[in-house]
């Protein structure tokens, strides 16, 4: 089924300013608010070896002020305009963005041209983000139980090279040495416009907007293309399996990571859906076997890069992530028996008609409800934008999922998600220190 | 305490935003059905959807157990005599929509959306999910075991004992002070007990049904009839019995031995949504805690790094507000920090808050708003909320002009009372080896011994409870990073 044409679906335009900045505009006036991202093309995978974390704690460093607007100004004016703003980063890019009334959207583009151009990094800034940063590590970490479990931890172990398999968050000898001059360095090698997509969604005029763009992002001046970085890497030959022990932690879980397929990979939507039938609700394949019938599970949940993002925000190599809880008496073992028995059972057999189906319609409603929000619209066009330059499928996708067939997602299955291409972590209530068992 | 940093000036430089966009929510249709629902339908046609919410008073607030009303609330989701739990699943996604039970102390909240097209049938399958659910016996065996398991997992964190501990501290003798449910208390409880509990809170004449989305109104009071009409159910819920706060006056501190950071928390009564002293609070909570160049943000976060956050968030009961000021401050720094906080809450309540700061607030809060009501579903919940404690949509469309008529001394009356250092009840977790002594040396404080970290040998889970039960949510809390 097609998303049908309506008087008030969104209309896309896309230019590139002469400093190489991209700028998509997605306008739609359903609500008298917009929303701003600026997507960078750098993040976790891209930070200097020796300096883990160092991607996140540069993006804290971007808050901190400018030569035009000091320190705590950027929070006080989005505030004092009535809007809201965050970033954060992932595996290949960062992101920063506000979401406003309309009447604010000169004012946010302003402070993100300033912050585009005008950065500065102070001793000062970078040691109070070091301490800040610190304690994001502690209070999502280090302070609870399963703290980081599969997305920080799981792909330490499923990767080999630097790039893919350090920890994200930063080691604190690593977040602790970093210096004002990599701080500068790093903005100057990944911060430049060529190096970014500008993305507003809602309720603007995009002939204004557009223009808005050049006045105050099209003053910026270029800077050279960053270095492109090699972050393939072949997927494993052979399960591997880890135990981790987590004296918080008072039962075991267990995450399961497959290699799973690139974006444009002919099986990328079909293992999007497949993560759907597995795991989505309680009419799903492992929760109705093994929650319901089996009850072997206490709950189970996975999909692409599950569960800091989705199928649309990575171009190198990541996971398809399964998280499940054992019932009281059911070993980590057992579990994973029991999940390789459905995983292989729907690479054997596909999925029913009805459940594709099922599984077709949540995308749909899905995408309705991301045109209904400023930043869930956002969200999907400037990953497709910034990391995929495919801005366009924004409207296509709905669509695209709708054409796959129960084969394809079999196959998909039958293909990627293989015993001997995924990574094991048991993660195990202990005495002690956390780390490995 | 050092010197409080002033907040900064707007740059020269920045564009000034234009005035601040009206809100518009266009007009309500509201009806009853025969069997007595209170419903109202907004016509919002931005996409092909709609939302819907079915709100019941429940939980503590009808003097049900904790364990009865949480396994009320995943026992919904159990099916019918004619349907299982997956087969509603299935119905809904076929639907193309979505369904989920929240609860907070005073009501449970039924929260459902699905495809313009398939409005009829998400109504007749939902009218059946609240006349008659079945709660079958092994089902209900699994979500015991889900429920000791989420709250084995959610007692190993450092925030959610904490903030157990507080609401029992403010709220001591009144239902919102109740604890989560133990594991004996869960483990009594089966299909007969929901059944009963079920039928005293399921009375249609209590229940309100809020739809938001792509559909005709006059013609929606039609589908909802036919759908819950055959909900049946006779008598209405009792209000809740009026809060009687308590404030301790001393530092609760569980033990948390090993602990890497403290858990602070300072908390105290307010009125309630609908109190014509219910702005003032809202406004100087927001001052204090509310976005990122808040007080709390500016000297804890962004001057002294002691934290990643530091927020102060309001639970809106029906017959009280719970304002909260949470911070997780690594474990040196707990008494320093502990010192700068109520400093702030000092300078709250005594020194007006300047213009210009108010008015960026009053801004901050208007837009917060516009930003939530934009989307469906943002607007049913916030409508389903206020209609809980006896508004309506006129609430939120004057709240904007009703912020900017608040005076300064009406929001330093309300931090007085209401923010100040005697107003609040405080509720650390830590590791008390660490942190007792530099703590009494600025506190009286009551050591409590760590909760059982381990209620019995048990494996693995599902989400968390959520202790904080809100009403209408206020937009997210700011979290950079």
């Amino acid at each position: 089924m097609r998303p049908p044409a309506r008087p008030g679906q969104p209309t896309l335009r896309r230019a590139r300013l002469g400093n190489g900045l991209d700028v998509v505009l997605s306008p739609e006036r359903s609500s008298p608010t917009v929303a701003l991202g600026v997507y960078y093309r750098t993040g976790f995978r891209l930070e200097p070896e020796g300096r883990t974390g160092f991607a996140h704690l540069f993006e804290h460093l971007m808050f901190q002020g400018t030569r035009r607007v000091p320190k705590r100004a950027f929070g006080r004016v989005i505030g004092a305009s009535g809007g809201v703003l965050n970033g954060s980063t992932r595996h290949d890019y960062t992101n920063y963005f506000e979401v406003l009334p309309s009447s604010a959207l000169e004012t946010a583009c302003f402070l993100e041209a300033d912050r585009l151009q005008n950065l500065e990094i102070t001793e000062e800034t970078l040691r109070n983000q070091v301490d800040v940063v610190k304690e994001e590590v502690r209070v999502n970490v280090l302070n609870q139980p399963y703290g980081g479990f599969s997305w920080l931890w799981l792909s330490q172990y499923a990767f080999h090279t630097y790039p893919n398999a350090h920890n994200y968050y930063g080691e604190f000898g690593d977040l602790e040495a970093a210096t004002v001059a990599e701080a500068q360095a790093f903005y100057e090698t990944w911060y430049g416009p060529g190096n970014a997509s500008l993305v507003l969604t809602g309720d603007f005029d995009p002939d204004r907007a557009l223009e808005l763009a050049e006045r105050l992002f099209g003053a910026v001046p270029a800077r050279p293309d960053p270095p492109r970085l090699d972050v393939e890497e072949a997927p494993p030959e052979s399960r591997t399996e880890h135990r981790h022990r987590d004296p918080m932690a008072p039962s075991p879980k267990l995450a399961l990571g497959y290699r799973t397929a690139p974006f444009g990979d002919p099986d990328h939507l079909p293992l999007a859906l497949a993560a759907r039938i597995l795991t989505d609700g309680r009419s799903s394949r492992l929760q109705r076997a093994l929650v319901q019938e089996r009850q072997l599970l206490l709950g189970v949940n996975g999909g692409p890069n599950f569960p800091i993002g989705d199928a649309f925000e990575f171009r190198g190599p990541a996971l398809f992530t399964i998280e499940a809880s054992p019932r009281p008496g059911v070993s980590t073992a057992g579990a994973l028996a029991a999940l390789d028995e459905e995983v292989a059972r729907l690479a054997r057999e596909g999925p029913s008609a009805d459940e594709l189906m099922r599984a077709k319609r949540r995308e749909l409603t899905g995408y309705h409800a991301s045109v209904d929000s400023r930043l869930g619209r956002l969200r999907r066009l400037a990953e497709l934008a910034a990391v995929h330059d495919r801005p366009e499928l924004v409207d296509l996708l709905p669509g695209r999922f709708q054409a796959v067939t129960e084969e394809e997602v079999r196959r998909a299955v039958a293909d990627w998600l293989r015993p001997e291409r995924s990574t094991v972590l048991h993660w195990l209530p202990a005495a002690g220190r956390r780390g490995d068992a | 305490m050092s010197p409080p940093s002033p907040a900064p000036d707007w740059p020269p430089a920045v564009p000034s935003p234009g005035p601040l966009p009206r809100l518009r929510l266009g007009r309500p249709v509201e009806g009853r059905l025969s069997n007595g629902v209170a419903v109202m339908v907004v016509a919002r046609p931005s996409v092909p959807r709609l939302e819907l919410r079915l709100s019941v008073p429940a939980g503590a607030a009808v003097g049900a157990s904790a364990a009865t009303s949480e396994l009320l609330r995943a026992g919904i989701l159990l099916g019918t005599r004619e349907l299982d739990q997956g087969q509603v699943s299935e119905a809904v996604q076929r639907l193309g929509g979505s369904l989920q039970v929240h609860q907070d102390q005073d009501r449970l909240v039924i929260s459902a959306a699905a495809l313009s097209e398939a409005e009829e049938e998400l109504y007749r399958l939902l009218g059946a999910l609240v006349a008659g659910p079945a709660f079958p016996a092994p089902d209900v065996a699994t979500e015991r075991l889900k429920l000791l398991e989420a709250l084995r997992q959610a007692r190993a964190t450092p925030e959610f004992p904490a903030a157990e501990r507080l609401q029992q501290l403010v709220y001591a003798g009144h239902p919102y002070g109740r604890p989560e449910p133990g594991e004996a208390e869960i483990r009594r409880v089966g299909g007969e007990q929901l059944a009963r509990l079920h039928r005293s809170t399921f009375l249609p004449g209590s229940a309100q049904i809020t739809v938001v989305g792509d559909v005709r109104p006059v013609a929606t009071l039609e589908r909802l009839e036919r759908g819950f009409g055959g909900w049946r159910g006779r008598g209405r819920a009792r209000p809740v019995a009026p809060v009687r706060a308590r404030r301790r006056p001393w530092v609760t501190l569980l033990d948390r031995p090993g602990s890497v950071q403290t858990v602070i928390l300072a908390a105290a009564s307010a009125p309630p949504m609908g109190d014509p002293r219910h702005l003032g609070l809202q406004l100087a909570a927001a001052v204090l805690g509310g976005g990122f160049d808040s007080r709390l943000m500016a000297n804890l976060r962004e001057d002294k790094g002691y934290t990643y956050g530091a927020i102060t968030s309001s639970e809106l009961h029906l017959r009280d507000t719970l304002t909260v000021t949470e911070a997780q401050v690594r474990t040196e720094v707990t008494a320093a920090a502990y010192v700068e906080l109520l400093g702030e809450l000092g300078r709250l309540a005594t020194v007006p808050v300047p213009d210009s700061e108010l008015a960026d607030t009053r801004r901050y809060l208007a837009g917060a708003q516009l930003i939530f009501l934009q989307t469906q579903a943002g607007l049913a919940s916030a409508l389903a909320g206020v209609r809980a404690h006896g508004l309506d949509h006129r609430y939120l469309e004057h709240h904007a002009q009703a912020l900017d008529a608040l005076r300064p001394e009406q929001v330093l009356d309300a931090a007085g009372r209401h923010l100040g250092p005697e107003a609040v009840t405080v509720v650390m977790a830590g590791d008390a080896a660490r942190i007792l002594e530099p703590l009494r040396r600025v506190a009286s404080v009551r050591l409590e011994p760590a909760p059982p970290a381990r209620l019995s040998p048990a494996a693995g889970p599902g989400g968390r409870p959520s202790r904080r039960g809100r009403a209408a949510a206020p937009p997210p809390a700011p979290r950079r990073g």
